[in-house]
């Protein structure tokens, strides 16, 4: 059931325009910054933007928070939102439930297959602002990358920190596709489905900037987005990435539980 | 129960439980035993500076300074929510890291001299201590801030407040009133780790005020004297460190002795006792001013920032700006449009006064 997934998700025109759309903008922004040599000021920008001027290693990462808050969470809410919505709409979701396929687990198998595709936009972007950096952009001074704390990371510790920064991006996506999920199995519109995804995360991000909020803050999901930051400095910060991957945790359990039980009774008109 | 309620209410169980657990851990009571505040107790909170510790800080302020270059730092401190990492050996060697999204900047202090360290800029700059300088990043700490306003507190002035659990602490909690009548805090609440006596969280109320205008409170504590090497700067190969005579415009206006102030001013004697260069700091705990004369090129954009803000009023003695319990008075001097800056937690009728003395003076 998966691999089936998985083969639709690659065949599927829109996956590769999407990955090109969330591509398009960390480009735009590269060239624009080879160009004008105009970097964002101290507080002022996406994250790490103001240093690839001067070391192109860390575009990626730069890239990766340009897409993060806004792009990668609306493509993660269009595939999540179309799973069971999709097939509702285009009428293909009765022949597959007439297959000895249980609910559960065609539900797991349209998980794993956003959660892949988080995967492999992750990676794309990270690879593709890799090279630009590279190309566009300062190369990284001989002595090492220099950490958020002033110290100096080695290839090795840039490295091994950069794949936790991408992992920890995909499990920050984990909730956005559990809520998208939830919503496709409560109606028949991928539209709809999308746009309630969204809307939560605009809410989200609405809210933390309200103090009057403040209680709230923590179990927001949006909350600890950009704490991959903290895995630059030194030492590495980490309470709000763990408390970020707790509430991500959280909303995937909630969210997955209850699109469970939404979908295991519901009837199936498509 | 059907099918279909008992899954709805695996899922409503999985939510509040998601939701509670974090909450009950949080909000589960706590606080120290109920404490007298006494002479050694107070006595103890200001040697709470020779505790070594690290943790976490948030700063939470609501003034809105007037915005100038010279004291940019000053309104994000005490106009906007700071995120602090800190780690603290003595009074002389420390490590204060203003986090942000988009990077950090961090203060090593080391003995007599200090590292800047601001990573979007790439700019790591040494300067020598001023012991007459602006607020920064390692005052709002709830340690510094809470010794700062307890300085020379008198104990009838003290009284027990409920203990709160701050920083996985049973904190012991009090509530300083201030006696002077030249004093704008209405009160300084402020909780203490009741074994060290140090400062975990402090609120500052203005008068008559109900919610405080700076709050600050430790969110992660390791009391535990942190390693020579965790305050240390060693700076990158690629990054030149520069130099600078001053940390920020008091430094340098004290440095330059550009005036000679009196050893009181407006009745309040200088904090530290001894007499002043040309920067003077008086007052004690929260009733504090600092004066410092300002060349044209820095007062003139001051004062025209001054006079956009709603508060402010032209008087004799110069351009008075109250910002919450901040009054803010810019003097004239004759010349190219210098002035004396006066500024503090004191009632504009104090900065009157004691502008009026400095003129005389002048």
């Amino acid at each position: 059931m998966i691999g089936v997934e998985l083969v639709k998700l690659v065949l599927r025109p829109r996956t590769w325009v999407v990955l090109g759309m969330l591509v398009a903008l960390p480009t735009l922004v590269a060239v624009l910054l080879a160009v004008t040599d105009v970097a964002p000021g101290p507080g002022e920008g996406p994250p790490f933007l103001s240093a690839v001027l001067t070391d192109g290693t860390l575009f990626p990462l730069a890239a990766l928070g340009v897409v993060l808050p806004l792009f990668l969470p609306i493509a993660v809410a269009v595939l999540g939102g179309d799973a069971v919505a999709g097939e509702v709409q285009s009428g293909t979701l009765r022949y597959l439930l007439v297959r000895p396929v249980g609910r559960l687990r065609l539900l797991v198998a349209k998980l794993v297959t956003v959660v892949v595709f988080v995967v492999l936009a992750v990676l794309v972007v990270a690879a593709v602002a890799a090279v630009e950096g590279r190309l566009l952009l300062g190369t990284a001074p001989a002595t090492g990358t220099v950490s958020l704390s002033g110290s100096t990371l080695t290839p090795q510790q840039l490295a091994w920190r950069t794949a936790l920064a991408l992992a920890y991006m995909v499990v920050c996506m984990l909730g956005v596709a559990a809520v998208a999920l939830f919503l496709s199995t409560l109606t028949s519109s991928s539209v709809g489905a999308a746009l309630g995804t969204v809307g939560l995360l605009i809410a989200s991000t609405v809210l933390l900037g309200l103090d009057a909020a403040s209680a709230l803050h923590p179990y927001l999901p949006t909350r600890y987005w950009l704490a991959f930051v903290d895995l630059f400095r030194d030492p590495i910060l980490w309470d709000d990435v763990v408390r970020g991957l707790l509430v991500q945790l959280g909303y995937l359990v909630v969210f997955g539980l209850a699109a469970w039980a939404n979908f295991s009774t519901s009837d199936v008109d498509g | 129960m059907t099918p279909v309620r008992w899954r709805w209410f695996v899922v409503l169980g999985a939510a509040v439980l998601l939701v509670a657990l974090p909450a009950a851990v949080q909000h589960r009571p706590g606080g120290g035993p109920p404490t007298r505040p006494t002479a050694d107790v107070l006595a103890r909170i200001q040697a709470s500076a020779d505790v070594g510790w690290s943790g976490r800080a948030q700063s939470t302020g609501t003034l809105q300074l007037p915005s100038s270059d010279s004291f940019a730092t000053l309104g994000t401190l005490l106009g906007e929510q700071v995120e602090l990492r800190a780690w603290w050996r003595g009074e002389d060697s420390w490590r204060v890291d203003r986090v942000r999204s988009t990077g950090e900047t961090d203060t090593f202090r080391d003995g007599r001299g200090q590292v800047r360290w601001v990573f979007e800029s790439e700019r790591a700059t040494y300067s020598p201590v001023s012991t007459i300088r602006l607020p920064d990043a390692v005052d709002v700490l709830p340690p510094s801030l809470g010794r700062d306003l307890f300085q020379g507190a008198q104990v009838d002035e003290v009284a027990f407040l409920q203990g709160r659990r701050i920083a996985g602490v049973d904190a012991v909690g009090f509530v300083l009133r201030p006696s002077d009548p030249a004093s704008t805090v209405g009160r300084v609440e402020a909780w203490f780790e009741p074994t060290t006596w140090l400062p975990l969280r402090v609120d500052l109320y203005g008068r008559g005020g109900t919610t405080p205008v700076l709050s600050t409170t430790l969110t992660e504590l390791d009391l535990r004297p942190p390693a020579v090497s965790a305050v240390r700067f060693d700076p990158p190969a690629s990054v030149a460190l520069a130099y600078e005579e001053s940390t920020d415009v008091a430094a340098a206006a004290n440095g330059l002795e550009l005036a000679d102030l009196p050893s009181s001013v407006a009745g309040l004697p200088t904090r530290d006792g001894r007499d002043p260069g040309a920067v003077g700091v008086y007052g004690r705990g929260p009733t504090t001013m600092i004066v410092f004369p300002l060349r044209g090129s820095v007062a003139r954009p001051l004062r025209e920032q001054l006079e956009r803000n709603a508060g402010t009023t032209q008087t004799s003695a110069g351009t008075l700006a109250p910002v919450g319990p901040i009054s803010v008075l810019l003097t004239r001097l004759p010349g190219r449009g210098g002035g004396f800056l006066l500024a503090g937690t004191v009632t504009p009728e104090t900065l009157t006064a004691a502008a009026a003395q400095l003129q005389e003076r002048a």
